[in-house]
């Protein structure tokens, strides 16, 4: 709520244009990352696991190394490349198998009866009270680390905050008028699921999939950095990261090169989730 | 010397981006006067209440005038506006429920209101503010002071609202649909008690609503909006009793009375054809014009202004018809 | 009023919810809604209910559209009691029996266009025929233009919207529409014309019409009998006229003195 001054009439059409700029610059970053990531399965300008002892720890912009190389002399943007199809893979991985979960869990608490919804709610609720880290390291432990174990342990912790979010969606559509009127025809309420409630909760579930994509990255590179992510010959940027901090002292632009990867490519995706929110949002389109 | 106005709107539009929800509004409103604002969704009646009051929702402009105890409160900055609401000017809002806060006991909240603008301690505050619920005609006030909004009814809640808007004697109350969201039987109530003690305390009253008994029976002058403008201003019991603007008189037509139910099952009401034009799609001259019985093409090409009969019309109900078919 | 043949009718109807314990050995305590309901429509007629917020109105629609089971009572569709009836007759009930809503925004699924919405009850109901017909049929009764099919819900101001409902529930035929307060979320000028579309599709369609609502004057014009519903039961039935000029229950008095006109306004009266 703010009075707007009789100032020019300029300002609400940058603020659209912003809100514009965010999706645009948000998918921009999204496109990039997902085609380096495809890139490295057809193309890399040199094995990212080959130690080449002569040509260690050469700075960026050396003929042949664009972003040079690390102690052991292999390529850094070779490595950042096969990074990001971990990321990719991890990140969407996970979001994909909470994304289908939580819908699940969340349309049928909505729709289901109280004992439905209690059962759901208190599991989502129990799942959300052991953390995250804990059920990564478990994970690892008991199946060994790599990139199937953390799509398992971010798919534990994500589905039920999913979950949670699609119930609600779920619940304020369940209100509608449209509903009762397709109760009144007798239609079964897992038809009513899919056929009204799901369509018009998809643009929660499709903001809510960048972000957790977002998420999942961070936290994938987390658990890498820690040593529980994937090992070699997986790349990952979190064990890039782990790597550089033994040579901080020597050469700091190593550590640098796979955090701004990671900072961007969140960025963007929050962006996407941010700039998609507001033109899925029907109240905010009906408005413009 | 005379009084100044309550409120003077000169020339006053409300936009957002380069759709512009009001255009071009004047009227006074004047000291102790009151003031009915109808019209249907989508006339801009709302926003020029909100306007009035600096309460646009973003992205929303407001051009023009509105002069209120020596200021423009359109140039005013927020701070210097919400100094002012609640103290010169108060606003009754449609919906009681979402107008209080939830976790507070309505007591605190009247007393929030006159401890901010008056310098009194909390406790004469909360005395006053027990008073003002005996004069809102509440039951056991020291008692419902200590409850919590969800604890009490809509209409003891609308009269809540009133106090809190009558708390410290504003020059001019909004209220901007009042009785809507409550239940028939208590509409009347609230509306009575609006009224005494708008009078009561020489606060002069702009009615926003769609319906029509209520102006008439609580104002003495109306202004009818269509599409954003005024399009007809007058004493209510001109009005309403001669209409000269064929909307207006389509608006009273389509009333459901207690005359035409006395007639028997075939009875019709008399309706507005077609619909409120969207912003977006104006149609041009007047903007009635495709709903009007009269319509010629002169009001398809030009726009009428506000005419010394108080209707912007070319041509008004009762005046002989220049073209006929 | 000879031979009056109800084609819905409730009859003897109570429905009472209960309500969660206040201790966990106490036993729950129950909240009667409605008491011993007798209400009916014929072919034809359009009849009224009306009362305040709580006063039950929505439990017995939902009772008379046999979305909720009345905890006893009957309610009877052409005389077969719909909650022991067989397959084909709960069939018939079904497609005999639809509703209009009060918020015609929200009634309609946004994400679907309108054709395809009209559709959504014959699709359901497993309405066999001339689909494309009976949608022409249909937005020819109600007034609208063969091009809203096209379209999606917000295109449509709330009067067309309300038209969308309305026809929505003609497409499968219906012998009775139950309207819940279907012109109270309408503008006035707008509330007019769909009075009037409701009026001529009783008269045309020979339907029967239950006009649910909590203002008086709108039900009065619209129906020919009214019964006052307050605490869950009917406190009188009557012609408008009658329950207008002679009210007996205090609960019509207060419904009538809270009617509020533009000539009482006028003359001073009102208030």
């Amino acid at each position: 709520m703010t009075l707007a001054p009789t100032a020019t009439p300029a300002k609400p059409k940058r603020r659209r244009r912003r809100r514009n700029l965010t999706l645009t610059i948000g998918i921009v970053i999204t496109v990039a990352f997902i085609a380096m990531a495809m890139a490295s399965f057809f193309y890399l300008p040199h094995n990212p696991n080959l130690p080449r002892i002569p040509d260690r720890l050469l700075p960026a912009g050396s003929p042949g190394y664009l972003l040079g190389t690390d102690a052991l002399g292999r390529d850094i943007f070779s490595q950042l490349m096969v990074g990001a199809r971990t990321s990719l893979m991890v990140g969407a991985g996970g979001a994909l198998i909470s994304l289908v979960i939580g819908t699940i869990a969340g349309l049928s608490a909505a729709a289901f009866g109280r004992m439905a919804d209690e059962t759901i709610s208190r599991g989502a609720d129990i799942m959300l009270s052991i953390p995250g880290m804990v059920t990564a390291l478990v994970l690892a432990a008991t199946i060994g680390s790599g990139a199937l174990t953390t799509i398992l342990a971010l798919s534990a912790f994500f589905t039920p905050s999913f979950t949670r979010v699609i119930r609600s969606a779920a619940l304020s559509v369940m209100q509608e008028d449209f509903i009762t009127a397709a109760r009144l025809y007798d239609r079964p309420t897992w038809f009513i699921l899919l056929r009204h409630v799901l369509p018009n909760v998809a643009g929660v579930m499709i903001v809510q999939f960048t972000l957790y994509f977002a998420a999942g990255i961070l936290t994938e590179a987390g658990l890498s950095y820690l040593g529980v992510g994937v090992t070699r010959p997986s790349i990952s940027w979190g064990m890039m990261l782990n790597e550089a901090q033994q040579q901080v002292g020597i050469s700091s632009p190593l550590a640098m090169w796979p955090g701004l990867a990671i900072v961007i490519v969140v960025l963007g995706l929050n962006l996407l989730g941010d700039g998609l929110r507001d033109v899925l949002d029907p109240k905010l389109a009906r408005r413009a | 010397m005379t009084t100044p106005p309550a409120i003077e709107v000169k020339n006053l539009t409300v936009g957002y981006e380069d759709l512009n929800a009001v255009r071009g509004v004047s009227f006074t409103l004047p000291a102790g006067g009151r003031m009915g604002l109808v019209g249907e969704s989508g006339s801009g009646k709302s926003m020029t209440a909100l306007a009035l009051m600096g309460l646009l929702p973003a992205g929303w402009e407001a051009h023009g005038e509105v002069l209120h105890d020596g200021v423009n409160l359109v140039t005013e900055t927020d701070k210097a506006l919400s100094s002012r609401r609640g103290r010169t000017i108060s606003m009754v809002f449609q919906d009681p429920m979402s107008s209080l806060n939830p976790v507070r006991r309505v007591g605190d909240q009247i007393a929030d209101v006159i401890h901010r603008h008056n310098k009194v301690s909390r406790r004469d505050a909360m005395r006053q503010a027990v008073d003002l619920m005996v004069q809102m005609n509440l039951p056991r006030p020291d008692q419902l002071a200590r409850s919590y909004p969800h604890q009490i009814s809509g209409g003891q809640k609308q009269r809540i609202m009133i106090a809190m808007a009558l708390a410290c004697y504003p020059q001019l109350i909004i209220a901007d649909e009042p009785t809507t969201a409550l239940d028939v039987t208590v509409q009347k109530q609230v509306l009575r008690l609006l009224n005494a003690a708008t009078r009561e305390r020489n606060s002069a009253l702009l009615m926003i609503t769609h319906d029509l008994p209520v102006i008439a029976a609580m104002c003495d002058t109306v202004a009818v909006m269509y599409a954003g403008r005024i399009v007809e201003y007058g004493p209510v019991q001109d009005v309403f009793r001669n209409p000269r603007h064929h909307y207006t008189r389509g608006l009273l037509d389509s009333q459901p009375t207690m005359d035409n139910i006395a007639l028997d099952g075939s009875s019709r009401l008399v309706s507005i054809p077609g619909m409120v034009p969207p912003l977006q799609r104006l149609p041009s001259g007047c903007a009635f014009n495709p709903r009007c019985p009269a319509a010629t093409e002169k009001c398809r090409t030009e726009m009428p202004e506000l005419g010394p009969n108080g209707a912007a019309c070319w041509h008004p109900v009762g005046a002989v018809q220049v073209v006929e078919a | 009023m000879s031979e009056r043949r109800p084609l819905l009718a409730m009859q003897q109807v109570t429905q009472a919810y209960s309500l969660p314990r206040t201790a966990l050995f106490s036993p729950p305590g129950s909240f009667t809604v409605l008491e011993n309901i007798d209400f009916d429509v014929c072919a034809g007629e359009a009849v009224g209910l009306v009362g305040e917020s709580g006063a039950g109105k929505t439990t017995l629609t939902r009772i008379l559209t046999g979305m909720e089971r009345p905890q006893s009572g009957h309610v009877l569709f052409d005389g077969t009691d719909i909650w022991s009836a067989d397959q084909t007759q709960r069939a018939n009930f079904r497609r005999s029996v639809q509703m209009v809503l009060q918020n015609p925004r929200s009634s309609l699924d946004p994400r679907m266009r309108v054709g395809t919405a009209l559709l959504e009850p014959m699709r359901s109901l497993r309405i066999e025929g001339d689909h494309v017909k009976r949608l022409h049929e249909v937005l020819d009764q109600v007034g609208l233009d063969r091009s809203a099919l096209e379209r999606f819900p917000h295109e449509f101001s709330g009067g067309q919207l309300q038209r969308i409902a309305i026809a929505r529930a003609l497409m499968p035929n219906p012998r009775v529409l139950v309207a819940d307060e279907p012109v109270s979320a309408l503008d006035v000028s707008i509330q007019a014309q769909v009075l009037n579309l409701l009026k001529d599709l009783v008269r045309d369609l020979n339907l029967g019409l239950v006009f649910i609502a909590h203002d008086l004057s709108v039900v009065a014009y619209t129906t020919s009998r009214v019964s006052v519903i307050a605490s869950g039961r009917i406190v009188e039935v009557g012609q408008p006229v009658e329950l207008f000029t002679r009210p007996s229950a205090p609960q019509t008095k207060n419904l009538v003195d809270a009617v509020l006109t533009v000539e009482s306004g006028l003359s001073g009266t009102a208030l």
